[in-house]
């Protein structure tokens, strides 16, 4: 069986591949560029260098921290990275959005963990906003981060950083990530930083998740690449059954965030089941 | 020797533009005249561009005007052409088809037999299945024409070597994955080894709704050496000169073709029955 990892030859290539994607969208919608929202993490870093390489100065990277929540050096890397690869960009704190929206929510029970749980999904929310407010002002597609892992898990916010026009890195693992990261030339310290949804302070992901992404990855790749049932995943990876069985429920009851939202279907022709038309139709 | 000269007509084509892919096409043809060749090959349904959904449906007549203006063409140049299209019978059914076109004249139409229907694919939604393998009567010699998954099966490509054929072409319209450049080249050599005859194979380059066709349309010789292979990922006008008489010159003493037995070709009907049962 292949291994997670690719040869040298294939993070070229699917470099080249993904380059091509981006390109060819933005040049058939005749939009005027794409938007990144760029934390100064691995996969929204990627994103933002692969997109610089197919848009040029057609790409904008919008850097949106939460102050004294999002860590520093995610947002000095963010900074790094548009600086390095010369990337066009704006920096927009969302600590004010985030305070007004508290203010108007009358559910002021906030000591409930479900409540602030609930709230903490917000802040990707108001990213997505701020990413399509520039989207609209210019006639621009929204560029998405997410990668294979994240979507298999469900980890990300739907209609947070989950909206978006095109995801060029979701058929890459977060171990492949890592890989194309590294060959376009993304600084070692931000390859190789824990990675975080930043949350909360001092949150990461693989705290939350329980196991690390090399673990991660093994696990979803023998069950999703290489077909294995839980239990033969569980034999054949060495790893017990309970662990496998853990990350494979959060796959099936995230199906939802892989699928526009389902359609009760009365005609024969329901748009979502029985209508068959590409995106990119003339 | 009587060598074949080959335009390789890696185009991009683009879903459901019959005017943009039929520049292209033009463009390629033109391109293909000042080279002199004898054969200008696109790729699988280049006229709709592969993966069109249900605008296969909605297009098929201009798809077909579009087959009508190359015969007209075909008139006035040196190069026949061969260019995948939706074509349709009398039973208004559909099919994945390639057409011989020259001398003003469609010589020839291949229907795909092994229409795919798993993973990304859903070609049964639109196409009814070809039946026939046959070969064409070119000037260059006799022709066999093949569909993409058509030569993933050895036994297409065994029907035309058996008919005849000199030469076989290939037109496919191939989605990028994990090692699939490499496991066409083994299927394709596989292919020549079995029937002894020279294959070309046409791919389309370009990505379609995040599907990335990744070209590198390959030209075997008879003996199975990689003549010439054209640009991954990238549109491409290419020309390629392959021998027409090697196969012959090798079936001399490799008499594979000739010493296939009739009582194995009954056995294998045999069990294929068998495992329909």
């Amino acid at each position: 069986m292949i291994d997670i990892h690719l040869s040298k030859k294939e993070v070229s290539l699917y470099t080249n591949i993904i380059i091509n994607s981006i390109k060819t969208r933005i040049d058939k919608i005749k939009a005027k560029g794409g938007v990144v929202a760029l934390s100064g993490g691995i996969d929204s870093s990627l994103v933002a260098v692969l997109a610089k390489k197919a848009l040029g100065d057609r790409v904008l990277a919008l850097i949106m921290p939460e102050e004294g929540v999002s860590p520093d050096t995610d947002t000095n890397h963010a900074k790094e990275i548009v600086r390095r690869f010369n990337i066009p960009h704006r920096e927009i704190p969302i600590n004010g959005a985030i305070d007004w929206f508290f203010n108007i929510f009358p559910e002021k029970e906030l000591s409930k963990r479900e409540v602030k749980l609930a709230l903490l999904n917000v802040k990707p929310k108001i990213r997505m906003i701020i990413n399509y407010l520039y989207a609209n002002l210019e006639n621009r597609i929204v560029i998405g981060t997410t990668n294979k892992t994240e979507l298999l898990l469900g980890y990300g916010t739907k209609y947070g950083d989950l909206a978006a026009d095109i995801y060029p890195i979701a058929d890459l693992y977060k171990t492949q990530v890592w890989q194309l990261a590294e060959f376009v030339g993304i600084p070692t310290e931000i390859v190789k930083k824990k990675p975080t949804a930043g949350l909360w302070k001092g949150q990461t992901d693989e705290e939350e998740l329980g196991h690390t992404y090399e673990e991660i990855d093994k696990i979803l790749y023998t069950l999703v690449e290489m077909e294995f049932s839980v239990k033969e995943a569980s034999e054949y990876l060495g790893m017990p059954a309970s662990v496998i069985e853990d990350i494979f429920k959060r796959v099936k009851l995230s199906e939802h965030k892989r699928k526009t939202p389902t359609i009760t279907r009365l005609s024969r022709m329901c748009l979502d089941k029985d209508w068959r038309y590409p995106v990119e139709r003339y | 020797m009587r060598n074949l000269r080959v335009g390789i007509g890696q185009i991009i084509t683009r879903l459901g533009d019959i005017k943009g892919n039929r520049e292209r096409i033009l463009r390629f043809i033109e391109k293909g005249t000042k080279e002199d060749v004898d054969v200008i090959v696109f790729p699988e349904l280049s006229t709709l561009g592969f993966g069109s959904g249900d605008i296969y449906l909605d297009k098929i007549n201009e798809n077909l005007k579009l087959v009508e203006e190359l015969i007209e063409l075909s008139k006035k140049i040196k190069p026949y052409l061969i260019i995948g299209f939706v074509d349709r019978d009398e039973r208004g059914f559909f099919y994945n088809a390639a057409g011989l076109i020259g001398n003003g004249k469609l010589i020839g139409v291949h229907r795909k037999l092994q229409l795919v229907n798993y993973r990304l694919f859903d070609e049964k939604r639109y196409f009814a299945p070809g039946t026939r393998a046959q070969v064409f009567n070119a000037p260059w010699g006799k022709t066999g024409i093949l569909i993409c998954e058509d030569v993933w099966f050895p036994e297409p490509a065994r029907i035309l070597a058996f008919r005849g054929a000199e030469v076989i072409f290939v037109l496919s319209a191939s989605p990028f994955d994990r090692e699939k450049p490499e496991v066409w080249k083994t299927f394709l050599t596989s292919r020549v080894y079995d029937n002894i005859l020279p294959i070309i194979m046409v791919n389309q380059a370009g990505v379609q709704d995040g599907v990335t066709y990744w070209g590198g349309s390959m030209v075997f010789d008879a003996s199975g050496n990689l003549l010439h292979q054209a640009k991954l990922l990238e549109e491409e006008f290419s020309v390629a000169e392959v021998n027409l008489e090697l196969s012959k010159v090798l079936r001399r003493r490799d008499i594979r073709l000739r010493e296939t037995r009739f009582e194995v070709i009954e056995e294998l009907l045999n069990a294929y029955k068998e495992m329909q049962k």
